[in-house]
């Protein structure tokens, strides 16, 4: 601070250089004090860019070509997730692999007619049994139901509404065995290697 | 059911619509005929009561008819015939091709055979192991027992929850049952009955709000009163998820019982009425 005193005093006092003496008495009304030397000199300057008006443009050219390229990308890449199961694996298209026709006997293909005219038949009465089932099944509902709404309307309001909770319902169906009781399983680690696809989304 | 008909109508023009109106927020206007519950005036003679169906779903599937097992083979031949070689059966045919080549040539072979596992022996390895691990049984020993209270037995068909109470005089068996309160759903009604009688031990499906069928009796004629006619009973229809009854509750007696064995337990009555709502075991295997 004292240096700067003296500094100021002697840059003040003698008018050695007329233009830094305009200067400083032109721009004496900018200062916040007579005695702040720092603010005369600007130190933080950069010295100043000639070209400002072009380089936003060129700037936004640069982007607006980077668009286009993306643009393009996405147009061509439009790439759909394949189906495994539709593309047969190259392995299994050799030649060496078709077994050779089998030559039925002529009691074999009558016998496998047969079955099947019998197997017909068993389903079609196995579908008449359970379209019967399911009809008793539903005619007993519906009798219930008549017979709740002679007893009282709001029950029976209550009871023909429909039950959010009952779908998504899930049951793992009946299996060969019963699980065993108590089994503890074997430990250890996997991997899984499935492909997963992901698929980009257009911004359109 | 004439007669108490007569009287509600007699009663609601008597009387005023301001008892329809207090309970079921009106609107109802010719609706008032039926019988509604309250407190004073026309009652349904009829006591409300809701039922539970409670059932277990098979664990294990059915053994198959001999057509069935037939057609099971036959399908197997034919799909057998039109198929690829898989590549097991492609490194059999190349073994038996090289041990031909083996036999009839004479010089000796160029790679050491010792390593290489032959086809026969992967197969008979696949099938000690598979020997080995013991599958459950499907065929229980409560089924031998015949203990008919255990949830364990007929793996392969519903079993129905039968309860026995006291009726009047006498033991019946029934479905567990529970008598309506107001304020309640008959639904509500089940679950509560699912509730009382498991101790909160057992966890069952509802299917759906509707009951799948109804009985109705009238009491004996010593019971009979203005407003007591009978009871309706309506059953609800649930699917039992985990958990059993707890074995210190044997006072009031269980039992889980196939659709065929229910006439050894019900009144031929009651029996009609709820084997229209049960599944038949023979004809669907895997349905409820």
């Amino acid at each position: 601070c004292q240096a700067g005193l003296e500094l100021t005093a002697i840059l003040l006092l003698p008018p050695r250089l007329p233009g830094t003496c305009r200067a400083q008495t032109r721009h004496t009304h900018q200062r916040a004090s007579l005695l702040s030397f720092w603010e005369l000199i600007p130190m933080r300057a950069e010295p100043l860019r000639k070209k400002k008006k072009v380089d936003p443009k060129k700037d936004q050219a640069a982007k607006d070509r980077l668009k286009k390229r993306i643009r393009k990308l996405e147009k061509a890449s439009q790439e759909l997730i394949p189906i495994e199961d539709f593309i047969t694996p190259l392995r299994l298209l050799d030649k060496s692999r078709q077994r050779s026709q089998v030559e039925l006997s002529l009691e074999e293909s009558e016998r496998r007619a047969l079955l099947l005219k019998k197997w017909s038949l068993y389903k079609q009465q196995e579908h008449e049994m359970e379209r019967d089932t399911i009809r008793t099944m539903v005619e007993a509902q519906q009798e219930a139901l008549q017979e709740l709404k002679l007893e009282s309307p709001e029950l029976y309001t209550e009871a023909i509404k429909r039950d959010y909770s009952l779908f998504p319902f899930e049951k793992e169906g009946p299996y060969y065995t019963p699980p065993i009781y108590n089994y503890q399983p074997p430990e250890g680690r996997y991997n899984d290697i499935t492909k997963v696809y992901t698929q980009v989304e257009l911004k359109r | 059911m004439a007669a108490p008909v007569r009287a509600t109508l007699l009663g609601v023009r008597a009387g005023g619509w301001r008892r329809c109106d207090r309970l079921w927020g009106g609107g109802l206007g010719s609706r008032c005929l039926a019988l509604q519950a309250a407190p004073s005036g026309s009652r349904s003679p009829w006591r409300l009561l809701g039922a539970l169906c409670l059932q277990r779903p098979p664990l294990i599937s059915k053994p198959l008819t001999p057509l069935q097992e037939e057609m099971a083979t036959l399908l197997q031949q034919i799909e057998t015939e039109k198929s690829l070689y898989s590549d097991h059966e492609l490194r059999a045919l190349d073994e038996a091709q090289r041990l031909a080549k083996k036999k009839t040539d004479l010089f000796d072979d160029e790679q050491d055979e010792k390593d290489i596992m032959h086809v026969q022996d992967l197969e008979d390895m696949w099938e000690q192991t598979f020997q080995q691990f013991k599958l459950g049984a499907r065929v229980t020993e409560a089924d031998e027992k015949n203990d008919q209270t255990s949830l364990h037995r007929k793996l392969d068909t519903n079993l129905v929850l039968l309860v026995r109470e006291k009726l009047g005089d006498h033991d019946v068996w029934l479905l567990p049952q529970v008598e309506w309160q107001p304020g309640e759903t008959l639904r509500g009604t089940a679950e509560r009955t699912l509730a009382t009688l498991s101790e909160n031990n057992m966890k069952a499906k509802f299917l759906g709000n509707a009951p799948c069928g109804y009985y109705k009796f009238k009491f004996p004629q010593a019971m009979r009163t203005e407003s007591n006619l009978g009871a309706k009973v309506f059953f609800f229809k649930a699917l039992l998820l985990t958990g059993d009854f707890s074995q210190a509750g044997k006072k009031s007696q269980h039992v889980w019982v196939s659709k065929e064995e229910l006439g050894d337990y019900l009144q031929p009555r009651y029996l009609a009425q709820v084997r229209k709502f049960l599944l038949d075991s023979n004809g669907l295997s895997c349905l409820w």
